[in-house]
């Protein structure tokens, strides 16, 4: 079986350059699971949890806020505007996220959409957030 | 011997401001390094959306995207500076500055309505003393601009470009070419003249060869996430390079500080020596003169 190979990216870092047996990447509409071998793909991503299964059997999972995706090969590239492992989310501060974008008020149309933006970003947060 | 004596104290001080200079190129060679290395990181993320954007080329697409349009007529500008916030690094600011300055009145014979946002405190009192009107000023950015902060400039440019309140987007920085050469422009980043962004990055793209992709969504769709994303890594490949250049312009000039210090050093040395004996000689003939006399 042909190996894959995870190479996650934000605009400040490479996060992530190794192989993988398998990954699940949150798309716009839903989860998507990448196995070795899939057809070339390109993919616009959500808001949502990256979940990579390594080689060795461990599984890790990190928070990303949207980007692209793109499989070609045994290449698998992951463009994001922001990453973090999702160990380093703690409960208060997405709960405190959260509280803070429900108390902003919007007026225009672009407020608005930022405002949804963020409200999404910290509902996911929260229910992924694993350590206090 | 006052000659002498005051000769010693400017020696000390030279010696200590040849201390405290060299110090300062220690330290901004290191952040020079640091600020390296995440210009080339972020550099991984232009170039795979650069590819992304080869492969869609390849899908039968038209690239039409707002930010992409130039618009018939430029009424609104902003335009963006990008400064230091501390001094003592050589001709850094003033050569974006003197850039920026000519841009204005380049603006303003064009009759073209613009706003003005600088980063940087040296850039701010700059232009309050030429009495220029800054309409928003930015000094959180120091020598590590992170992409959510940029981002935040970013997100909000995209919205007014689209929006229609602005027509074009100049930024004034000082680009980075390579390490022996930077050089202060003023660049316009909206409308986004390429999406490939570097000359660097379309020779990866041509290299895919012909894969078969799928898309998710639809190609249309994925560009209309894909142009925002170009153009804000554009505008955070811009505070990072001038955050790699400050630090660079910081290092040269400090070396030079450095080097002069040691020669005024020297000679200052060599006219305390000359003062010392010339005292010591006219107090020996001094001597002589009056066993001289007495005899």
């Amino acid at each position: 079986m042909a190996d894959l190979r995870l190479v996650l990216v934000t605009p400040e870092k490479t996060l992530f350059d190794r192989p993988v047996a398998s990954i699940r990447v949150p798309m716009f509409d839903g989860s998507a699971g990448i196995y070795p071998a899939r057809a070339p793909l390109v993919g616009r991503l959500g808001i949502g949890e990256l979940v990579l299964n390594g080689t060795d059997g461990s599984s890790e999972s990190y928070f990303v806020e949207g980007g692209f995706v793109q499989v070609k090969g045994e290449q698998v590239s992951v463009l994001t505007n922001g990453a973090m492992p999702v160990s380093e989310i703690s409960r208060a501060s997405a709960a405190a996220e959260l509280e803070e974008a429900r108390a902003e008020k919007a007026t225009s149309e672009e407020e608005l959409n930022s405002l949804a933006r963020k409200l999404e970003r910290a509902r996911k947060l929260v229910s992924m957030a694993t350590v206090d | 011997m006052a000659n002498a004596r005051s000769l010693v104290k400017r020696l000390k001080s030279v010696r200590n401001i040849r201390k405290i200079t060299r110090t300062m190129e220690l330290i901004a060679t290191g952040r020079f390094k640091k600020a390296m290395d995440r210009a080339t990181e972020a550099a991984a993320y232009t170039r795979k959306l650069s590819e992304i954007v080869g492969d869609l080329g390849k899908a039968d697409l038209k690239f039409s995207h707002p930010l992409l349009e130039e618009r018939p007529e430029t009424k609104k500008s902003v335009l963006l500076v990008l400064t230091s916030n501390r001094g003592l690094c050589g001709g850094y600011n003033g050569s974006v500055l003197r850039n920026t300055l000519r841009h204005i009145q380049q603006l303003k014979e064009d009759g073209i309505e613009y706003t003005l946002e600088v980063s940087g405190k040296r850039g701010i009192k700059f232009l309050n003393f030429q009495q220029i009107n800054i309409d928003r000023t930015y000094t959180h950015f120091e020598d590590r601009p992170t992409f959510a902060e940029v981002d935040e400039l970013g997100l909000r440019f995209v919205d007014d470009y689209i929006a229609g309140r602005i027509d074009r987007l100049d930024v004034s920085y000082t680009r980075f070419d390579s390490i022996s050469r930077q050089e202060a422009v003023v660049e316009s980043i909206l409308p986004l003249s390429s999406l490939a962004g570097d000359s660097d990055a379309k020779d990866e793209s041509g290299s895919g060869g012909n894969v078969d992709y799928e898309f998710q969504p639809t190609p249309q769709e994925i560009l209309e996430e894909l142009v925002p994303a170009a153009f804000r890594a554009k505008l955070f490949k811009c505070f990072l390079d001038a955050a790699v250049s400050e630090q660079i312009a910081r290092m040269v000039a400090m070396k030079g500080a450095t080097e002069n210090a040691d020669e005024m050093a020297g000679t200052l040395k060599q006219q305390y020596n000359r003062a010392r004996q010339a005292s010591i000689t006219s107090e020996l003939a001094e001597i002589i003169g009056g066993a001289a006399a007495l005899e």
